[in-house]
Parts: C-alpha cells; sequence; structure tokens
C-alpha cells in the first residue's frame, strides 16, 4: 500500500500537493493575506448552523474572528519589541515563517487542531496538521467551513497551503510527513511524543511538545473574605476543573492557601461552600471516578511519611479534599479526575518552592492580587516549571503564547540579524 | 445607517431576533442568547463598528441597555 494511500485528506492539499508544499513560500507573522484567509473561515463558521451545535468550534470560529487577530498581532508586536527583535522594519519583514509545520494534535480535544493550524498560518507557514484519529463531527465541520472559504477565488491559494489529514496509528506515514517538515508540533501526552519523536526530522528542523503537566491554584484567603460574587468564582474555578473532569494539563490539583490561619479556615468554608452549590446538579461523579477518588484519597492517607494528610470527602463525594501539612514533590504523583483536590495552607509564598522546581509544573492559576509576587517569586527562585501564571476561570484559554513557548516565535525565523 | 440602527442589526443578526424584542432584552433571557449567540453577537458588534472590545466588557455585556454603556467607552454613541 502507498504511504499517500494511508492518508485521508479532509481538507486543503490532498496526496497530489502535499509534498509540493516546499515549493510555496514562507510569509512574515500575521501577515494580511493569511488573516484575512482566517477571518473568512472565522465568518464562515459563525453563520454555520450546524457549528452553533458545538460550543468549541464556535470558540474558534470567534478566536479567528478579525478584531481578535488584530489584537493579537498587536500583542505579539509589544512582545517582540520587548525582546528587541522588531517585527517589521521599514525595509520589510525581519521574521517569516520556517516554511512547513507538521503538527500532532491530541486524540482527546476534538477542536485543537484547529488552534495549531491558526497559530502556525499567523507564524507565516505552511501547514499540515494530523486531527484526531477518532472521528469527530467538529473536525467536520471545521473542515466543511474552511473548504467552502478555499473555493473563494480569492482565497484558492489556501488550499495548497494548509492540509488536515487523518490517519491512524502509523509510523510510515508520521515518518513521511515528518520529512516534509520545518518544524514538528506535538501535543501530548507523553507516550505520544515517545512515539512520533521515533520518526526523525530534517536537520534543521525544529520540534515543540506539549507535556504531561501538572497544574496548581494560589488562592489569596483574604481576598475570598471579601468577595462579594462568589457564584462567579465558582464557575470560573468550574470551568478550569470539573468541566474538563480535571483531566486538563491546565486543570489545578492543588490549592494553595496564602493566609493567616483564622482568614483561610474562614476562606476555605466560604469558597468550597459556594463550589459546592455550583458543583451540585451540574457534575454528575462517574462510579469509576468516584473509585477512584476514594482510592487517591486512600493512598495519600497511606502515605502519611510524605505530606501528613487529613482527608475531607464530602457527603455526596462530588469534592474530595486532602489537605497536606506539609509540600513534597511527590505530590504531584497523585493525580486523579473529577473533583480531587490536595490543598496546603501557609502564610507565605515560600513553600510553593517544594514543586515548582519540578519541570511538570505548568499552570499556577491565581485567585487576589497574586500574579506579580507569584512571577517575581518564581523568577528569583529559577524554577524549571511554572510557564503560565493566569487568574482562576482562565487556565484552559488557549493563546499564542502556551507552555512558556512564544508560538509565532517558535515557529518562525529571524532574517537579517 | 444610524449608530443604533448598526447597533439593533447586530442584535438582529446575530441572535436572531425580531427588533422590536430589544428593550430590556437580557443575556440568557432567550434561548438564542445563550453564550454561543454572545460570541455571535460580538463578532457581529465589532464587525458593525470596526472595534475590538475588551475580555472584560465582552463578559460585563449582559443586556441590550448594559450594551450601549459599553459601546458608548468605545467612542460610539448610541
Amino acid at each position: 500500500m502507498r504511504i499517500k494511500d494511508k492518508i485521508e485528506f479532509l481538507c486543503g492539499a490532498d496526496e497530489g500537493y502535499i509534498g509540493k508544499m516546499n515549493c510555496w513560500q514562507a510569509v512574515a507573522p500575521f501577515s494580511e493575506q493569511y488573516c484575512d484567509f482566517l477571518a473568512a473561515v472565522s465568518e464562515e463558521i459563525m453563520n454555520d448552523l450546524e457549528a452553533r451545535e458545538f460550543p468549541d468550534v464556535v470558540t474558534f470560529g470567534f478566536f479567528c474572528r478579525r478584531a481578535n487577530l488584530q489584537r493579537m498581532k498587536k500583542e505579539y508586536e509589544e512582545r517582540t519589541v520587548v525582546r528587541q527583535v522588531s517585527p517589521v522594519s521599514p525595509g520589510g519583514p525581519y521574521r517569516l515563517g520556517r516554511g512547513v509545520t507538521f503538527h500532532i494534535a491530541p486524540s482527546n480535544v476534538p477542536i485543537n487542531f484547529a488552534y495549531s493550524m491558526a497559530a502556525a498560518l499567523l507564524a507565516g507557514n505552511c501547514c499540515i496538521v494530523r486531527a484526531s484519529s477518532k472521528p469527530f463531527r467538529q473536525v467536520d465541520i471545521v473542515c466543511r467551513c474552511m473548504a467552502a472559504v478555499m473555493d473563494r477565488k480569492e482565497f484558492v491559494w489556501a488550499s495548497l497551503v494548509v492540509s488536515i489529514v487523518r490517519y491512524g496509528h502509523d509510523k510510515e506515514v508520521t515518518d513521511y510527513l515528518s520529512s516534509l517538515c520545518d518544524v514538528r508540533v506535538i501535543w501530548g501526552g507523553d507516550n505520544t511524543i515517545a512515539e512520533i519523536r521515533k520518526s526523525p526530522l530534517p536537520p534543521r528542523s525544529t520540534e515543540i511538545t506539549f507535556a504531561d503537566r501538572y497544574s496548581m491554584a494560589v488562592i489569596s484567603s483574604a481576598a475570598i473574605l471579601r468577595e462579594d460574587n462568589m457564584e462567579r468564582l465558582a464557575r470560573d474555578f468550574y470551568n478550569d476543573t470539573y468541566l474538563y473532569d480535571q483531566n486538563a494539563c491546565s486543570s489545578p490539583r492543588l490549592i494553595y492557601w496564602l493566609g493567616n490561619r483564622e482568614d483561610t479556615e474562614a476562606a476555605k468554608e466560604k469558597f468550597w461552600g459556594a463550589v459546592h452549590e455550583f458543583v451540585k446538579g451540574r457534575y454528575e461523579l462517574a462510579p469509576v471516578v468516584a473509585v477512584e477518588k476514594y482510592m487517591t484519597a486512600c493512598r495519600a492517607a497511606l502515605d502519611i511519611v510524605s505530606f501528613r494528610p487529613r482527608v475531607v470527602l464530602g457527603e455526596d463525594n462530588l469534592i474530595g479534599r486532602i489537605e497536606a501539612g506539609c509540600l513534597k514533590m511527590s505530590i504531584i504523583d497523585y493525580r486523579c479526575p473529577g473533583g480531587s483536590f490536595f490543598e496546603y495552607s501557609s502564610e507565605k509564598i515560600d513553600d510553593l518552592q517544594h514543586i515548582a522546581r519540578s519541570r511538570t509544573v505548568q499552570t499556577v492559576a491565581y485567585y487576589g492580587d497574586l500574579k506579580d509576587m507569584i512571577r517575581e517569586f518564581s523568577i528569583k527562585c529559577g524554577f524549571f516549571g511554572v510557564d503560565r501564571i493566569v487568574p482562576i476561570g482562565k487556565t484552559a484559554d488557549f493563546s499564542l503564547v502556551w507552555d512558556g513557548h512564544d508560538l509565532i516565535l517558535d515557529m518562525s525565523r529571524i532574517v537579517g540579524y | 445607517m444610524s449608530n443604533l440602527e448598526l447597533y439593533n442589526k447586530a442584535f438582529v443578526d446575530g441572535l436572531g431576533v425580531e427588533e422590536k424584542e430589544l428593550p430590556g432584552l437580557e443575556y440568557q433571557a432567550i434561548p438564542s442568547w445563550d453564550s454561543v449567540g454572545h460570541m455571535n453577537l460580538v463578532a457581529a458588534l465589532e464587525d458593525a463598528f470596526d472595534i475590538m472590545m475588551d475580555t472584560d466588557d465582552i463578559i460585563d455585556f449582559s443586556s441590550y441597555e448594559k450594551g450601549k454603556e459599553i459601546m458608548a467607552k468605545y467612542d460610539i454613541t448610541i
């Protein structure tokens, strides 16, 4: 069987053209031509009746709308000025896309492939995107909307610049597509990354990997006591955790309470009360998850030497809390879906260092005016972990800076320095 | 078209409602103004007035009337 026969071409460059992407050209980040294409795709999605059934698809359409593209361009220019790499000079662009990017989207998040593609286009590349090998209607809808845009005379070129493909776990195909690319982008987990890395990359190609990560939240007890709108905070926290069954890398698993003992006790009661009120009736605890939560609690309780835990399981087991007497890196190994949280309380941020040194730590969500403090502390200590510091409620928001990578800079190169 | 006409048209197109339903209309009060409809509405408003709305304003945009106040921040009097 020929390699190309094993690939299902969903949209854009097909088997006749995929190998010829190298003949196309790279463009500057946020080129008008590529932004026009994404804005047209956005309009197509926003006006599509079938897309309306899928909030994740509409959210992607919303992400690509013209006003947001302009905003991201402005933010990119501000970021790069700080780094003293001028994005655009009077003489022409200093940066260009690296060429062809090859993306391996995760199997469990249907819409992820579309964001990865958009980032590669905004960086100025041609892109080959392997969508999840499982069939998802979301993938079909986005591909149908993109194909409709590519049918228009002014966007015919896009069908040579983008190729959305689907194929099973097949090393021969991955070998072939890897041989075409200048940047390979792998959305994990760790096993997928190990598997894909068996396929070699051309000598100059680079790779961006998004591995399995661990995330946490730091909450100011005083700020909780001052908060009037607990329902909004509970909703934000729910969206970070229960909505994805706590399976996202960016979902907080450890809550670090910051404040004096008295405030923290009162804040915990107020916070968990509001969360429980919100979760109840919205989240259905699957039996297998309930068992896993219970096992995690038992395992933690047995591991008493490590972090002196105290387990609090509510009557309905919707919220599982394990209070740790001290923080140790081994806490990262306790991962459990469906609303299982470790908690730690301190008057100072210093104990964060016991786990943030781990390169596994990704997102620190915060509540209260803590962003600068956490960032300064992380930089001062030189942690290998902590890439993102975002407010509670925003942990899952896709951004062009993700996991410590500036996707535009990492998928483009400097010309002329 | 006047600003009011543009503003109303964004609601009509974005949410599929009739103009006479607009006064007093609130987020989540009708099936079409859910979180998905909200994104349609914001996209329609941004296109109509050629503006970029801040995230906080997108979240605070909770009713037809509140929206008029928010538009004022972008120098659009309705």
